[in-house]
C-alpha cells in the first residue's frame, strides 16, 4: 500500500477519486491503473453501451493550423485515444519516394545515402487517390506511381571575379533543393491531378551540396505505403496525447510563499491576486492548470509539500495533439484514423459472419 | 563477382577513360599502357562512374 | 482457410465459453481497444490479449465468459468498437465544422 499522506473522509470518496483522477504525489503516481470494469466497484454500472457513450463523449477543438491541431477528447478509456494515436503513426497511408533510379551521381554523397535521404522527403499528394503497388510490380502504373525527375548540374558562375570567395557567387546550382524536382505526369495524371497539389511539401529542403562538375541525374518513383512498413510513410511528425493536469490549492498561501509556489508551476498556472483581507498582501490562486508540465516541484519545499496543493490528472480527459508532415491536414488525418479503426472491426465482423 | 574481368573483357582494346588524381584531366588508357597522366605525370588514376542505371530502394 | 484473418487457437477446446482467437496482421492497436471493451461486458470473466512473438504479426485474444459464448462476446465487442469509432468520427467532424465556422465569424 502507498504511504501517501492524502486523507479521505470516506471510502466512497476514495473510490470516487480513484475512478476519476490520478494523484501525483512526491514519489509516486496513485490510481494509475483503470478499475472501471463491471463487478469492480459496488454501486457503479461500468457496462459499455452506445447510449451512455454518446452522452459522455465530448470533443473540443482548441486549435487547427495547416500542419498542427490540438483538441480534447473527454469521456473515453485510454485504449481509444491510444488506438487512434497508433493508427495515425503507422496505419494511415501516404506517398513517399520508394524507388530511386540513379542514372548519374557524381556528387560526394553516396548513392545509397542519397536514396535514403530522398525517401524521407515529405510529399504532398493525396494518398486516397492512389492504389498500393502490387507486390513484384517493378514498372508501376499511373494509379499507383508518381514519377519525379531530379536533374541538376553544378557549374562555375560565369560572372564570378577573383575577389569572390562565397559559394553563392562562385557556383551555380551548388545546392540541390526539392525545388529542383520535376513532376512527370504518367498516363492521365495530368488531367486528374493539379500540379500544385503534387510535389514536395517544402521547396527548400536541402538534398545535396555540389561543386562544379558534379551532377545528379535521377528518376524517382513515389509509392503508397504505411508507417508500419517504413517511417517515411507516416503521415505525422508526431501524434500524442496527455491527461489534463489539475491543481487544487488546499489552503491560502500568501506573500513570499505564494511567489515560490507560483515558480513551482509552468507560467500561467498560478496567479498572484490581492488578498481579500487587504493590506497589500498577495495570495496564490490557480488560474489554468491545462498547460502545466506536472513537474511536482512543489514537493521540494518543506512548507508547501503537505496540505497545500493537490496535483491530479483527469482520468478520462485526453489532450490530443496531431502534427502532420503536410501530406494531409491534421483534421483529415484524424477522420481517416477513425475510419480505419471502424474498418478493422468490419473486416473481423465479416469473418465472424462467414463462420469460424 | 568478377574483379578480374575475365568474363567481360572490356570491348577489345577499346581504351578506358580514367581521371587523373592530381589535375582531374581525362586520360584514355589502353591495356598495358603505363598508368601515368599524360598532362602532369601523376600516377594515381580514378575510374569514372559507371554509365549504367543503378536502382535503389529509398529505405 | 489460408487467407482467413481470424481463426480459433486450440480447436479441441470443447467449452464454447472459453476461446482464444488469433487475429492475423493485428497488434496492440486493435488488441487493447478490443480487450477494454470486451471487459466491460458483465458476462465476461476474463479477457486478455498477447502478441506471442514480436516478429510474428499475430494477436492472440482470449475470452472466458459466464454464460454467453465467447464468439458472441467477441462479436459484441467488435460491434461496440465499430460503433464507438463511428460515433467518435461523427462527433469529431461536427466539432471541426463548428470550430471552423466560428473561426470564419472572427
Amino acid at each position: 500500500m502507498s504511504k501517501s499522506k492524502i486523507k479521505y473522509s470516506s471510502s466512497k470518496q476514495f473510490i470516487e477519486e480513484s475512478r476519476n483522477e490520478l494523484v501525483l504525489t512526491e514519489f509516486e503516481v496513485l490510481n494509475a491503473e483503470a478499475t472501471n470494469f463491471p463487478g469492480n466497484h459496488y454501486g457503479y454500472d461500468d457496462t459499455w453501451t452506445l447510449e451512455k457513450f454518446k452522452k459522455k463523449l465530448k470533443i473540443n477543438i482548441i486549435r487547427i493550423d495547416n500542419l498542427e491541431m490540438e483538441f480534447d477528447i473527454i469521456g473515453v478509456d485510454p485504449a481509444v485515444p491510444n488506438a487512434f494515436r497508433r493508427i495515425l503513426l503507422s496505419d494511415i497511408p501516404t506517398m513517399a519516394f520508394d524507388r530511386v533510379f540513379m542514372f548519374n551521381n557524381t556528387s560526394i554523397i553516396q548513392d545509397e545515402v542519397l536514396a535514403h535521404r530522398l525517401g524521407l522527403i515529405p510529399l504532398k499528394a493525396d494518398p486516397r487517390l492512389f492504389e498500393f503497388r502490387r507486390e513484384g510490380d517493378e514498372e508501376g502504373t499511373p494509379e499507383d506511381t508518381l514519377e519525379f525527375e531530379l536533374k541538376v548540374k553544378c557549374s562555375w558562375n560565369p560572372s564570378r571575379t577573383k575577389d569572390h570567395t562565397n559559394p553563392e557567387d562562385l557556383y551555380r546550382d551548388f545546392r540541390v533543393l526539392t525545388s529542383h524536382m520535376k513532376w512527370i505526369p504518367l498516363g492521365g495524371q495530368k488531367d486528374l491531378l493539379n500540379s500544385d497539389a503534387v510535389g514536395p511539401v517544402y521547396d527548400d529542403i536541402l538534398i545535396a551540396k555540389m561543386r562544379p562538375g558534379h551532377e545528379l541525374d535521377i528518376k524517382l518513383h513515389a509509392l503508397k505505403g504505411t508507417g508500419r512498413d517504413h517511417a517515411k510513410f507516416s503521415p505525422v511528425a508526431t501524434a500524442f496525447y496527455r491527461l489534463l493536469p489539475q491543481v487544487k490549492l488546499l489552503r491560502e498561501v500568501e506573500g513570499e510563499a505564494a511567489e515560490r509556489l507560483q515558480k513551482c508551476f509552468s507560467p500561467g498556472v498560478i496567479d498572484l491576486v490581492d488578498a481579500p483581507s487587504g493590506g497589500g498582501k498577495k495570495i496564490a490562486k490557480v488560474n489554468d492548470a491545462r498547460y502545466d508540465i506536472c513537474s511536482r516541484n512543489v514537493f521540494r519545499h518543506e512548507d508547501l509539500k503537505e496540505d497545500t496543493v493537490k496535483l491530479t490528472r483527469a482520468r478520462d480527459h485526453f489532450i490530443f495533439y496531431i502534427e502532420s508532415t503536410g501530406a494531409l491536414p491534421p483534421e483529415v488525418l484524424f477522420v481517416e484514423a477513425a475510419k480505419i479503426l471502424s474498418q478493422k472491426c468490419r473486416v473481423f465482423l465479416d469473418e465472424l459472419k462467414s463462420g469460424l | 563477382m568478377d574483379p578480374l574481368g575475365k568474363d567481360q573483357e572490356p570491348q577489345k582494346k577499346q581504351p578506358m577513360v580514367y581521371i587523373c588524381g592530381d589535375c582531374h584531366g581525362e586520360n584514355e588508357l589502353k591495356p598495358r599502357d603505363p598508368i601515368r597522366c599524360r598532362e602532369c605525370g601523376y600516377r594515381i588514376m580514378y575510374k569514372k562512374r559507371t554509365k549504367r542505371l543503378i536502382v535503389f530502394d529509398a529505405r | 482457410m489460408e487467407n482467413r484473418r481470424l481463426v480459433v487457437a486450440r480447436e479441441d477446446e470443447q467449452d464454447d465459453r472459453m476461446k482464444t482467437f488469433i487475429f492475423k496482421g493485428e497488434g496492440h492497436t486493435l488488441g487493447n481497444a478490443l480487450r477494454t471493451l470486451i471487459l466491460k461486458n458483465p458476462d465476461v470473466i476474463f479477457c486478455g490479449y498477447t502478441i506471442p512473438h514480436p516478429s510474428e504479426n499475430k494477436l492472440h485474444l482470449r475470452i472466458e465468459t459466464k454464460e454467453m459464448s465467447a464468439v458472441d462476446a467477441l462479436r459484441e465487442g467488435l460491434e461496440q468498437l465499430q460503433s464507438l469509432s463511428d460515433h467518435v468520427l461523427e462527433t469529431f467532424e461536427t466539432a471541426v465544422s463548428d470550430f471552423k465556422s466560428k473561426q470564419m465569424e472572427v
